[in-house]
């Protein structure tokens, strides 16, 4: 009871530096929210790049349908293989039509089907790299019935290059929101426990446990952390609304985002007044200026 | 009861704030502790109280030895002393009334058993009717009754006072110096520092005197 009511009073009758500390608390986690749902987007474009490689693997000619099968196993047996899917000269005519439409007029200027069946074949996330992505194109390359083997190799090196770059500037970005974060977090919360030191120094001198003088500093750290969180999720989904139906729609994962920031706002909360708590409580000594 | 043996205290290469210190407050006792600004009360005060320990000898306070003591046991420790200041360390966010029941509230005490003690201790000191008001509406001399009051709440067996009368007019002074008096007339010891020798003199006979961190006969 002592520890929620102290907490309570330090709360409401040091009205400014809290609100203060929840602003910048918020501000903080606010930020970093807007970071998170950043690298969500990333992440899942990235995603999205890396499922359209494949390869396309070009047969000299057309099989019959248990030449087919048995090749399609072998290639779906091959490690790092996701599907398969075979791909008739009729399919790749009718393909190229819907994607060039332009080119029709040369197609029936030829009268035959030029195209020749293939497999098109997607594989794991992990063997979207492009030596991996190589490596599999040999292996199929193996096969006899196959003529030539294809993979958008320049593209797939350019998106693996700037899956590189953007991951490394995501982790950067992260880590330094993370630290300053919590170190202007840490120093606005000392503002309000210092602003308390009397307090902490009556309590030391009439007896109280280290524990009973942390404990008031630290719930009320937690507090104003979970409010600060609750605030930023609160803010970051608004957002989110607004964004998605007026401009565009983005990936935004409601439940983890209201959660983590609520978490998030009470971890740093718990930190940033545990550490003022200690050091201040340590700095706290009855000392006069003359001896 | 408080035990100090040869203690020596330095906060500066070859100059000594206490310089072989030996002294012993029995139950009963009102020692007083004179000597000028800078002799090196407050620091003997603090060895006591256990904020600062010493470069050499021992204190020993209520079972306490400053060579063993535990840092968790010093709350223990000071939760059977009294503490008064010049300053009184009167917390201004809080009534009088508050101020005297924090002093159990920190330790968990609460209920009627804690309204019984406050209401004792400011009655002691002569201060309940002042109960509600906050310490910077209420004279020095009423604010030093307060914090008197949150010393004894714990009913110590000492009152170490640094000053008590440092900040008050010399009324205001004698009836502090007063109900000292009245409190150690019940039992409990009290070490008061001061660098005022007349008024230890006039209070009793006594006295310790410091000079630049020695005992000096007085």
């Amino acid at each position: 009871m002592f520890v929620i009511r102290e907490a309570l009073i330090g709360l409401r009758r040091n009205g400014v530096t809290t609100f203060i500390a929840i602003g910048i608390m918020f501000f903080s986690l606010f930020l970093f929210g807007l970071f998170l749902v950043g690298t969500f987007n990333l992440f899942g474009v990235i995603q999205a790049a890396r499922e359209k490689v494949e390869i396309n693997a070009f047969l000299g000619r057309e099989l019959t349908d248990e030449e087919r099968e048995e090749l399609s196993s072998k290639i779906k047996a091959m490690v790092g293989v996701k599907s398969v899917e075979y791909v008739s000269k009729e399919k790749a005519l009718e393909e190229f039509k819907i994607e060039m439409p332009n080119a029709t007029t040369l197609l029936e200027a030829v009268k035959t089907n030029p195209l020749p069946p293939s497999f098109k074949i997607k594989l794991e996330d992990a063997f979207t790299t492009p030596d991996k992505v190589s490596e599999v194109s040999e292996k199929v390359g193996v096969f006899s019935e196959i003529e030539t083997v294809e993979y958008g190799k320049s593209w797939i090196n350019r998106l693996d290059h700037l899956v590189r770059i953007l991951f490394l500037f995501d982790v950067l970005l992260g880590v330094v929101i993370g630290f300053s974060s919590v170190f202007v977090v840490a120093n606005t919360i000392r503002l309000t426990v210092i602003a308390r030191k009397q307090t902490i120094e009556v309590m030391k001198l009439v007896g109280a446990s280290e524990h009973t003088i942390q404990a008031p500093f630290i719930l009320a750290g937690l507090i104003e952390g979970g409010i600060a969180g609750a605030i930023s999720a609160g803010l970051l989904y608004l957002i989110y609304m607004f964004v998605s139906r007026f401009f565009v729609h983005f990936y935004f994962p409601t439940n983890s985002i209201i959660i983590g920031m609520v978490v998030l706002g009470l971890i740093l909360g718990y930190i940033g007044s545990k550490t003022s708590v200690k050091s201040t409580s340590m700095e706290v000594s009855f000392e006069t200026p003359n001896f | 009861m408080v035990e100090i043996r040869n203690v020596k205290k330095s906060f500066r290469k070859d100059w000594y704030a206490l310089n072989d210190i030996s002294l012993s407050v029995d139950k009963g006792d009102f020692v007083f502790l004179t000597g000028p600004t800078g002799s090196g009360k407050s620091t003997l005060l603090r060895l006591i109280y256990m904020d600062i320990f010493p470069d050499e000898g021992e204190v020993a306070v209520a079972g306490f030895l400053s060579s063993t003591i535990k840092k968790h046991e010093i709350p223990l420790l000071r939760r059977r002393i009294g503490i008064i200041f010049q300053d009184f360390k009167l917390l201004r966010n809080k009534t009088v009334y508050e101020n005297v029941a924090f002093a159990l509230e920190v330790t968990g005490e609460s209920g009627r058993k804690t309204k019984e003690k406050v209401m004792k201790a400011l009655a002691l000191v002569g201060l309940s009717h002042k109960r509600n008001e906050f310490p910077y509406r209420i004279s020095g001399g009423e604010q030093q009754k307060a914090a008197i009051a949150r010393a004894l709440v714990r009913e110590p067996f000492i009152l170490l006072a640094d000053e008590p009368t440092g900040n008050i007019d010399p009324e205001g002074s004698m009836e502090i110096v007063r109900i000292l008096q009245d409190i150690n007339t019940s039992g409990t010891a009290i070490l008061m520092a001061t660098h005022d020798v007349e008024l230890a003199k006039r209070v009793s006979n006594n006295s310790v005197h410091l000079e630049e961190g020695r005992m000096v006969e007085g």
